[in-house]
C-alpha cells in the first residue's frame, strides 16, 4: 500500500481578504489512499468561507494518479468559487508531466518554490 | 540486465489479486523494467508507470470483483516497442463491451471534453496521450483485454517539463 503524509500549516498573508495554507505532500497519492486524504482537504476548504489559497508543496510527492488529479481539479473549482485558489510548488518532473498531459497546468499555476507561490498569491 | 542485444521479444506476465494494495509494487516494477530492459527515456519510464497504474486500476475497479485476479503482460520488443496488456476478470458490476469502451474513451479524449467527475481521465487523457495504440478486446471469459503499444521511434516530442511550466502562457494568474 502506498504511503502519503500531508502536513498543513497556516501562512501569514498580511491581507485580511486572503488566507493562505501550505500543504506539504510526501509519498504517493494513489487508489489506496486518495479518497481518505481528499476528505481532509475538503474539510480545510469547507472551514474557510472566502479567500482561501492553498499552496501545495509537491517537493516530496513521488506519484499521483488520475483520481488525485480529479480531486485537485475539484478543489480548485470549489476554491475559485469562493475567491480563493490553488498553486502548486516544487513539483517533480514526472508530476508536472502528468499535470500537463491532462491539461491541469492551464488551470492551476505551477511554480518552482513556495516563496514564488506566496508572491503570486499576494500580487 | 541487458536485453538490447537480443532481438527476441521478452514477455513478462504478472497475475494480481483484485486489490489496489498491490499497485505500488507494480508501479515500482514497471519503472525498473522500463529503465533496465528498454531504451525508453526516464521520462517515459515514469509515463509507463502511470499507464500501467491506470489500466490496472480500471481493471480492478470496473472489470473485476473482489477476490478475483487481473493479468498484466509486458512484451518488450528490443529496440522497437513495448506492449502492455491488462486483462480483467469480467466479474465487475458494470459490464461494458470493448466496442462501447472504445467509443467512451474516444469521446472523452476529444479536445475540450468537460470532465465533471473525479474519475474518467485515466484512459482518456493519460493512457491515450502516452501510447501509439490503445485497443480493447472482449475476452471469452466476459472480461476485457486492454492492449497498449508504444514505439521507440514514434516522432512524439517529450514534453519539456523541467522549469518550463512557469513560462507556459496558458496559465491563469490567480489574484
Amino acid at each position: 500500500m502506498a504511503q502519503i503524509i500531508i502536513t498543513t500549516e497556516d501562512i501569514v498573508s498580511g491581507n485580511p481578504d486572503k488566507k493562505l495554507k501550505l500543504l506539504k505532500f510526501s509519498g504517493q497519492l494513489d487508489e489506496t489512499n486518495v479518497d481518505e486524504k481528499a476528505k481532509g482537504i475538503y474539510d480545510i476548504i469547507g472551514g474557510v468561507p472566502q479567500g482561501l489559497f492553498l499552496i501545495l508543496d509537491f517537493e516530496k510527492l513521488e506519484y499521483m494518479n488520475s483520481k488525485s488529479i480529479g480531486y485537485l481539479t475539484d478543489w480548485y473549482t470549489k476554491l475559485s468559487e469562493k475567491k480563493g485558489g490553488i498553486l502548486i510548488a516544487n513539483a517533480r518532473p514526472n508530476i508536472l508531466d502528468i499535470l500537463q498531459v491532462v491539461g491541469l497546468t492551464q488551470l492551476i499555476k505551477c511554480v518552482g518554490t513556495v516563496e514564488e507561490a506566496k508572491l503570486a498569491i499576494m500580487q | 540486465m541487458d536485453q538490447q542485444s537480443n532481438k527476441e521479444p521478452v514477455k513478462i506476465t504478472i497475475t494480481l489479486p483484485t486489490n489496489a494494495y498491490f499497485m505500488s509494487g507494480i508501479r515500482d516494477f514497471t519503472l525498473s523494467m522500463i529503465r533496465n530492459m528498454t531504451k525508453f527515456s526516464d521520462q517515459w519510464a515514469y509515463r509507463f508507470q502511470s499507464v500501467v497504474d491506470e489500466l490496472c486500476n480500471n481493471a480492478i475497479e470496473h472489470g473485476s470483483s473482489p477476490n478475483h485476479e487481473i493479468k498484466v503482460i509486458f512484451i518488450n520488443y528490443p529496440n522497437e516497442s513495448i506492449e502492455i496488456i491488462v486483462e480483467d476478470s469480467g466479474t465487475g458490476k458494470n459490464k461494458i463491451k470493448a466496442e462501447n469502451l472504445q467509443k467512451l474513451v474516444a469521446e472523452r479524449s476529444k479536445p475540450g471534453y468537460a470532465f465533471n467527475e473525479i474519475r474518467g481521465r485515466g484512459l482518456a487523457k493519460i493512457v491515450s496521450a502516452w501510447t501509439d495504440e490503445l485497443k480493447f478486446v472482449d475476452l471469452p471469459t466476459g472480461g476485457i483485454q486492454t492492449r497498449i503499444k508504444k514505439s521507440l521511434n514514434t516522432p512524439m516530442p517529450d514534453m519539456q517539463v523541467s522549469g518550463a511550466v512557469q513560462q507556459d502562457p496558458t496559465h491563469l494568474v490567480l489574484t
